[in-house]
């Protein structure tokens, strides 16, 4: 390899050397940190919310009218709906994982703090919702019929009993078990004993890490207003079917409401991270087109110093380089640029990635990131510069004596 | 050393064939000093150009030390070429971004000599035209006259059987024409094979052979008489 008189020659062309390097070392900085944000956002996305997200989807009603009585609508709601041929569970849910919209509440661990312990997501259902949900308890028992409640503005305490997940119970008694442990979730209240263990359940709110695994499901039905919304799980392969079926039937066995589309679990995943989505597009767009304009770029400068260097190339050839040292010297010409640019590039990659920390709260970039996309960069490079180096390679060693 | 019988040379387009040499016969000998002269356009270049082994011919026989170039692949004749040929341009060809150390490197690097060996052969070829002191010189620091020589110095570096000078005085003034000449002369009187190809008769004349090409033919050999005496061979195109 030529390297040294390479770069001896590129020294004494340092505007054109400066600018490539400073395209490539751009690149590598922001597609090396692209890529991370876009990582993130997958990783986030495909975070499983605990729940059965195939089979399941969701309706709701609002009832009109002086004589809608709510508690009678969700009784003739729930006989109606558990025996459609199909539906494996129903059960009515104040709000679900995913939607962005539901109730919080702190947790305490005694009755004198004045901070909580830490803040859970409550889902209201009633003794089928940990099963129309399809959420696996992996420690202690589901609720008993007996211990259902109902839950409206007079209400006052809490359940006696409650399911949390198995995160915020990790968060609570790190390193314990914590079924049969009490905990406050109003300390004016009596406290609730934790008699079971969900192995996941997203909190609504999925892009706040805090509470996003922390979910309390309170064996409480909403009774308050009109509005109810049901979670409905099917067999496999049913659930569009038995949506269109159990949307018709709500609205027959009761006309005095509105029953709202029906929408599944699997749409309400996509709509709650369609901003992830549509910044993973664009960012993977903005990565396309700066290796494509660093790839033009390449083949651009190559092509312009193959052309200017016709005479030099044939007087190579002459003097004993057979093609392959031609298109060799190109490509190591083009190897010296980018590893200039490279090294540049790792230094602003790294820079870039703790402006964003900084700034953004973003996590620290993985340290492979930065060698992948020099090895990338490289091959690119390589890749980009093939055409005019092979272009290179077939100037004829006569062009050494013709008067250009 | 140089031997070609009956060589011609066609280039081709899809309306006209041009005869650019024809029925061309040379035999150059070792240590011979030969001027190629003839009118522009009459087959000199065409004729340094497949000497050199930059270009193939279309006909006849060339033998370069012994070696039989006809239908040899593109990377072999740039080995031979590498090996058995130092060329002087008229433009001197030097590479503007390299250094003349470097420069005199460049066809050490395609021979595939070490470091060391390199090294040596530099400074004794930079040495030889005079430039040792300029070695970290670029060429654009250099008068005419000096980069030849440091053409001559590339040249001479990888040891040659011949060396080739395509009008090497032709774009120099009359002085520094003058020294490279001197020094072309010295080198073959310490043994160097020469063919040098130029339109000047007064620097044809300082050779110690003249070939006269038109049309691509020979039409004139002058042989030094101590080269007729040891019997060189007088091409049939000549002879005719």
């Amino acid at each position: 390899m030529e390297l040294r008189p390479i770069l001896s020659a590129l020294m004494r062309s340092r505007v054109a050397l400066v600018l490539l390097g400073l395209q490539i070392a751009l690149t590598l900085a922001i597609v090396c940190n692209s890529l991370f944000i876009i990582s993130e956002r997958a990783a986030l996305m495909e975070r499983p919310s605990g729940m059965n997200e195939r089979d399941t989807f969701v309706l709701a009603s609002i009832g009109f009218g002086a004589d809608f009585n709510l508690k009678n609508a969700i009784a003739d709601d729930l006989a109606m709906l558990r025996a459609l041929p199909g539906v494996v569970e129903a059960a009515p849910i104040n709000s679900l994982p995913m939607t962005n919209g539901g109730w919080s509440s702190g947790l305490s661990l005694t009755r004198e703090q004045k901070t909580s312990s830490a803040y859970s997501a409550m889902y209201f259902s009633d003794d089928h919702g940990l099963d129309a949900m399809g959420a696996r308890l992996i420690a202690g028992r589901p609720y008993r019929p007996d211990e259902l409640g109902e839950r409206s503005r007079k209400t006052k305490g809490w359940p006696p009993v409650i399911i949390i997940t198995r995160a915020l119970g990790n968060k609570l008694w790190p390193g314990q078990d914590p079924i049969g442990k009490s905990v406050w979730l109003d300390t004016d209240a009596d406290a609730s004993t934790v008699i079971g263990i969900i192995d996941r359940l997203q909190a609504p709110w999925v892009h706040n890490d805090e509470v996003v695994e922390f979910a309390t499901l309170l064996p409480e039905v909403i009774n308050e207003g009109a509005f109810i919304r049901y979670i409905i799980r099917t067999a496999p392969g049913q659930r569009d079917a038995l949506m269109k079926t159990a949307e018709a039937k709500l609205a027959e066995i009761n006309p005095n409401r509105i029953v709202r589309e029906g929408k599944t679990v699997e749409k309400i995943r996509a709509d709650a991270y369609s901003d992830d989505r549509a910044m993973m597009i664009i960012l993977g767009v903005v990565i396309a087109s700066l290796l494509i304009i660093t790839a033009l770029g390449i083949v651009g400068m190559a092509s312009f110093w193959v052309t200017q260097r016709t005479k030099q190339i044939g007087t190579r050839r002459a003097l004993g380089a057979t093609r392959g040292a031609i298109l060799r010297y190109f490509l190591a010409e083009n190897f010296v640029i980018t590893s200039i640019g490279l090294v540049l590039g790792a230094g602003l990659a790294y820079g870039f990635n703790v402006w964003l920390i900084q700034h953004y709260q973003t996590q620290a970039m993985p340290w492979y990131y930065v060698p992948v996309g020099c090895l990338s960069l490289w091959l690119l490079g390589q890749l980009a510069v093939l055409g005019p180096a092979r272009r290179a390679s077939r100037v004829p060693p006569a062009m050494a004596t013709r008067s250009i | 050393m140089l031997k070609m019988n009956h060589l011609s040379k066609v280039y081709r387009t899809h309306l006209i064939e041009t005869h650019a040499l024809r029925d061309f016969s040379i035999h150059v000998r070792e240590g011979e000093f030969v001027a190629v002269t003839g009118p522009s356009g009459s087959g000199k270049t065409t004729f340094l150009n497949i000497a050199g082994l930059l270009e193939e011919f279309t006909g006849g026989e060339y033998f370069l030390d012994g070696v039989d170039v006809r239908g040899m692949d593109d990377a072999a004749r740039s080995r031979l070429r590498n090996e058995k040929i130092g060329f002087i341009f008229q433009g001197f060809n030097l590479i503007p971004d390299l250094n003349l150390f470097d420069n005199v490197d460049v066809p050490l690097r395609y021979r595939g000599f070490n470091a060391s060996e390199r090294r040596r052969r530099i400074e004794e070829a930079l040495a030889r035209v005079g430039l040792s002191a300029r070695m970290k010189h670029y060429p654009s620091e250099l008068s005419g006259g000096q980069q030849q020589r440091v053409a001559i110095a590339r040249a001479l570096a990888g040891s040659p059987k011949i060396l080739l000078a395509d009008e090497p005085t032709g774009n120099l003034d009359t002085q520094m024409a003058r020294g490279v000449m001197q020094l072309l002369e010295e080198l073959h009187a310490d043994g160097a094979t020469i063919i040098m190809v130029t339109h000047d008769p007064e620097l044809a004349a300082r050779a110690q052979r003249n070939v006269h090409v038109i049309d691509g033919q020979v039409v004139d050999i002058q042989a030094e008489p101590r080269m007729r005496g040891l019997g060189v061979v007088v091409p049939q195109a000549a002879q005719a």
